[in-house]
């Protein structure tokens, strides 16, 4: 019988400390065949589970440019992220997916790119990241504007390093006022706040943002001020979800089943959604 | 034309031609003081006067709680198990018009792009014969919604209930004539009247169609009335878990950290948990909120995105509703 | 009575007094009465009181109801077994004397279900808890309407919940234990009996508590059992028996049962009976030296 809900087993390969009570997992499937063949997108989501505790939803981090493997990044919050905040290396968890929609990366050949992220909202941002840095040039210019709370609460501090590095990629870091270290060298403020000064060229750009809600909304505000299209502002919701297959009934907006039509959004289709996020 | 009959003395006679192979028959019966849905095995257990069973038969084809898989986590890594669905022959007898209108909803749910084999094994294998309504109550409101006890849609066999207790018989589907074919030996021919049908009168004031229009306009979605009509709502969803098209559900671990299973729960749309984020941001903070969506769920969702019948208007839900929250007093305010 | 009933709920609206009056009005086939929240004078006249009036609106007096207590200070429709839930609401600080206005309602008796309902109030459709009423005449008020009841009714049918806890009682242990499981068994964990309780107002039950999870959420016997049970201790020498739960369950648990036996246990071990006086706090949170332990078995 196909069941939809049983997961794949995956081994967990290795373990990143990325900030304070978050992690990454890098995944491999248990089965070789699935490994080879395992594709997706930029955006999608899979259903991670914690035998004995659930499933919790979590984006695909990785860049599906990446193969053989997966990764994913997770604050522990509740029952199943804390169950596998327990686990070690070489344990077994398990995965569903890959589930919802994606950026439309291919359409986005020859434009400027600007990401904005806010916290634990860097995960479904780098998978695209990396997935345009991979193809660096099928792209325009390619911009990174980051924040947290603290300089703690940066994830994916070697890679930040990197791009740091690199001369294609603008990266601008930032940290909520009270935030920064004595030795810190990126901004003091607010993403919005930062994003605005940095003023990104809007002209054949897009731009692609996740965060907490809060920090959306004033960033799409900034980015319609700075001239973007809402066609080309790019978003994720983040709702509950449990089945991930739009069974549960649970992670709509309206009519929209955000497990199959979405997670991805456009700032233009977001603002004709019921207001139930 | 004659007509085919089931004789009220051979209704026991079909049950044991049903369960003399290997299937199950489920029918109104009473328990606990009401008339619910179970699973019978004599013609003495079948309940002779009511209008319609409190429960709905959804759950013999959507378990209120079912395994879908088993683990054991051992030292070398986890050993998992899916569940495989076998279902047995399924007969609904006894059926009322409204709630067989009502698979086509489930089903839609549950096969639109990803299969659920949990739902579709089990309603392949089920066969619903409706009984048509010679009574109702004033919860009853299917002409409302565009259905009537003269509906067709879902049953496989329609039957009609004569003065004398027996049922006038009709294969509606191809399923249906199968069955009536299989149980050939219980069915007779001949001819009979049927009892009058109980049609209730549709309610004054509600349309439908503008109840669409009224729920398509996103602003509306914060119009104060929402909160005025049903904030007396108390959250409990036995409204939801008595309703023959919600299908909403969680999928929860239970057992120990070494072995367990994955089992899916019916769930409520009307729980506060429901959408209640980890971050503790709950994008349905006011029960009222909660209710609204029940109502979209039914007027609005499932129209819009399986075309199909939210509600069937059985009117259980009112029935059920410790606060007598009634719904179609929301659908006519909401058709003005 | 209903005219006063309005008059008073006009006054109190108009006057400023209250913001709200919470009571009954008929639904739209005037065939069963729902609760109505009152905001407007000239709405009064949708008030209503009559035998089909068996919800306890104190629930609405709960901090659940965020939306009603935004309305500002109510006036509520009480019957006097209403009150005795709204007295442990103020002994346990749920709601302050002073802020809340008691309409107390004379009753003669309620139908246990409104489906019951034939247009007469007859003793078999009464619940054990009318049949055996001290609170006719409302206990706790800030305005009583109606004429003194010295009310009885007639005769008591049989099979009242009394009858039931001693023929259950006088059954072995084991019978017991099968009875009951054989009536959880059929409970769908749908939560509605701690919903409708006023007296259920943690803002996180324990059901939804899952770190650890106490309470497994599938209904099957295991968890139903575990859900019921504590249900049914986190409302020792609290419950006043009104019997929202039983009414609300979908699948008739005879909840009046446990209740009951429990308001026994609790009255002869400590001589305590919740819901009429304010000032007397439920013993299950007070320790007192002569407190008996001879129920520790
Ligand atoms: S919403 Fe109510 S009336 Fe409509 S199908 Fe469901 S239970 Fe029946
Ligand atoms: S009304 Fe609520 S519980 Fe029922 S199907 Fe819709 S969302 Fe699910
Ligand atoms: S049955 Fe009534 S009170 Fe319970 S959730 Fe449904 S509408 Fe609300
Ligand atoms: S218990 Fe007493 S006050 Fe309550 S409904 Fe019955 S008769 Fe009225
Ligand atoms: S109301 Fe009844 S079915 Fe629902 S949880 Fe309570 S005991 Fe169980
Ligand atoms: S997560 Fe279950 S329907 Fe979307």
């Amino acid at each position: 019988m196909n069941n939809i809900y049983l997961p794949n087993l995956v081994t967990i390969e290795d373990i990143y400390e990325e900030a304070p009570d978050v992690r990454s997992f890098r995944l491999v499937f248990k089965d070789q065949k699935l490994r080879d063949s395992f594709e997706f997108k930029a955006g999608q989501f899979g259903l991670y589970s914690a035998f004995g505790l659930g499933e919790s939803t979590f984006c695909i981090a990785s860049s599906p440019t990446r193969k053989g493997y997966i990764q994913c990044t997770f604050r522990k919050t509740g029952r199943v992220t804390g169950g596998l905040a327990n686990l070690s290396i070489g344990d077994t968890m398990g995965f569903r997916g890959p589930y919802g929609n994606s950026f439309p990366v291919d359409e986005w050949k020859g434009k400027d790119i600007v990401f904005i992220a806010g916290g634990i909202g860097l995960p479904p941002v780098r998978s695209v990241i990396w997935n345009v840095l991979d193809r660096r040039e099928d792209f325009g210019k390619v911009t990174v504007v980051y924040g947290a709370k603290t300089v703690a609460d940066l994830v994916y501090k070697n890679e930040l390093q990197h791009w740091e590095e690199r001369n294609d990629v603008t990266l601008v870091q930032t940290v909520d006022p009270g935030g920064e270290t004595p030795d810190w060298k990126g901004k003091i403020g607010f993403v919005p706040t930062v994003l605005e000064e940095a003023a990104p060229g809007a002209n054949n750009a897009v731009a692609v943002t996740c965060g907490p809600p809060i920090m959306i909304k004033f960033v799409l505000n900034t980015l319609l001020k700075l001239g973007f299209n809402e066609n080309s502002v790019y978003t994720t919701l983040e709702n509950k979800m449990k089945c991930g297959v739009g069974k549960c009934g649970r992670c709509n907006v309206g009519d929209i089943y955000v497990c199959k039509e979405g997670p991805v959004y456009t700032a233009a289709e977001i603002k004709k959604m019921y207001n139930d996020f | 034309m004659a007509d085919k009959l089931l004789k009220k003395e051979n209704l026991g006679k079909l049950i044991e031609s049903v369960l003399g192979k290997g299937g199950r028959f489920i029918a109104p019966s009473t328990d606990a003081r009401q008339v619910v849905f179970k699973a019978v095995a004599k013609a003495e257990d079948l309940a002779s006067d009511y209008i319609l069973a409190r429960n709905s038969y959804k759950e013999f084809l959507f378990p209120q709680t079912e395994v879908v898989a088993e683990f054991t986590v051992g030292k070398d890594g986890v050993d998992l198990r899916g569940t495989d669905v076998n279902p047995k022959d399924t007969v609904i007898f006894g059926s009322r018009p409204c709630e067989a209108a009502s698979l086509s909803a489930l089903r839609a749910v549950f096969t639109w792009d990803f299969i659920d084999e949990f739902y579709t094994k089990r309603e392949d294998k089920t066969v619903v014969l409706t009984v048509a309504c010679t009574k109702g109550d004033e919860a009853c409101f299917c002409t409302t919604v565009g259905l009537s006890p003269e509906t067709k849609d879902g049953s496989d066999v329609y039957l009609k209930e004569t003065e004398s207790g027996d049922y006038i018989i009709e294969a509606v589907t191809d399923k249906g004539k199968a069955f009536v074919e299989k149980h050939a030996a219980v069915f007779e021919d001949g001819s009979a009247t049927a009892k009058p049908l109980f049609i209730p009168a549709k309610i004054e004031g509600i349309d439908l169609d503008k109840i669409k229009e009224r729920l398509a306009k996103t602003e509306n979605y914060a119009d104060p009335v929402w909160g005025e009509l049903t904030k007396k709502c108390i959250g409990c969803g036995a409204c939801t878990f008595v309703c023959p098209t919600c299908h909403c559900f969680d999928i929860t671990d239970e057992g120990t950290a070494f072995e367990g299973e994955r089992r899916k729960n019916w769930d409520s749309c009307q729980y506060e948990n429901f959408t209640l984020h980890a971050s503790g941001h709950n994008p349905r903070d006011f029960q009222h909120k909660r209710w609204r969506n029940r109502f979209m769920c039914k007027f609005n969702y499932y129209p819009n995105k399986f075309s199909s019948k939210g509600c069937v208007g059985c009117g259980r839900c009112i029935r059920v509703c410790p606060v007598r929250l009634d719904i179609t007093e929301v659908m006519e305010a909401m058709s003005k | 009575m209903e005219n006063t009933l309005r008059q008073k709920a006009k006054e109190l609206l108009e006057s400023g007094e209250v913001k709200v009056v919470i009571g009954y009005r008929w639904n739209r086939t005037r065939t069963r009465t729902t609760p109505v929240f009152i905001t407007k004078p000239e709405d009064t006249d949708q008030l209503i009181f009559n035998p089909l009036c068996v919800n306890n609106l104190s629930l609405y007096l709960t901090r659940k109801f965020k939306d009603i207590q935004a309305l500002g200070k109510p006036a509520i429709v009480a019957k006097g077994c209403d009150i005795k839930n709204i007295v442990v609401l103020i002994t346990e600080a749920q709601v302050k004397r002073e802020d809340v206005f008691i309409i107390g309602m004379v009753c003669n008796g309620m139908v246990y279900k409104q489906e019951l309902w034939k247009g007469e109030l007859t003793p078999q459709i009464m619940p054990t808890k009318c049949h055996n009423c001290d609170v006719r005449n409302p206990h706790v008020a800030d305005f009583v309407i109606g004429e003194r009841s010295t009310f009885t009714p007639p005769e008591k049918p049989e099979g009242m919940v009394f009858d039931k806890i001693k023929a259950l009682d006088s059954k072995d242990p084991s019978e017991r234990w099968a009875f009951w499981i054989n009536e959880f068994s059929r409970c769908i964990k749908c939560y509605a009996c701690r919903q409708v309780c006023s007296l259920c107002f943690c803002e996180r039950c324990i059901t939804e508590k899952n770190m650890p999870q106490w309470i497994e959420t599938s209904a099957h016997p295991r968890g139903n059992l575990s859900w019921n049970l504590t249900r049914a201790m986190h409302l020792v020498g609290r419950c006043t028996f009104c019997g929202e739960c039983e009414r609300a369950c979908p699948v008739n648990i005879p909840l009046n049962l446990i209740n009951q036996k429990m308001i026994q246990v609790v009255g002869e071990a400590f001589d305590f009976k919740s819901g009429y006086d304010e000032k007397v706090h439920p013993p299950m949170i007070v320790f007192s030296p002569d407190d008996k332990e001879n129920f520790i078995k």
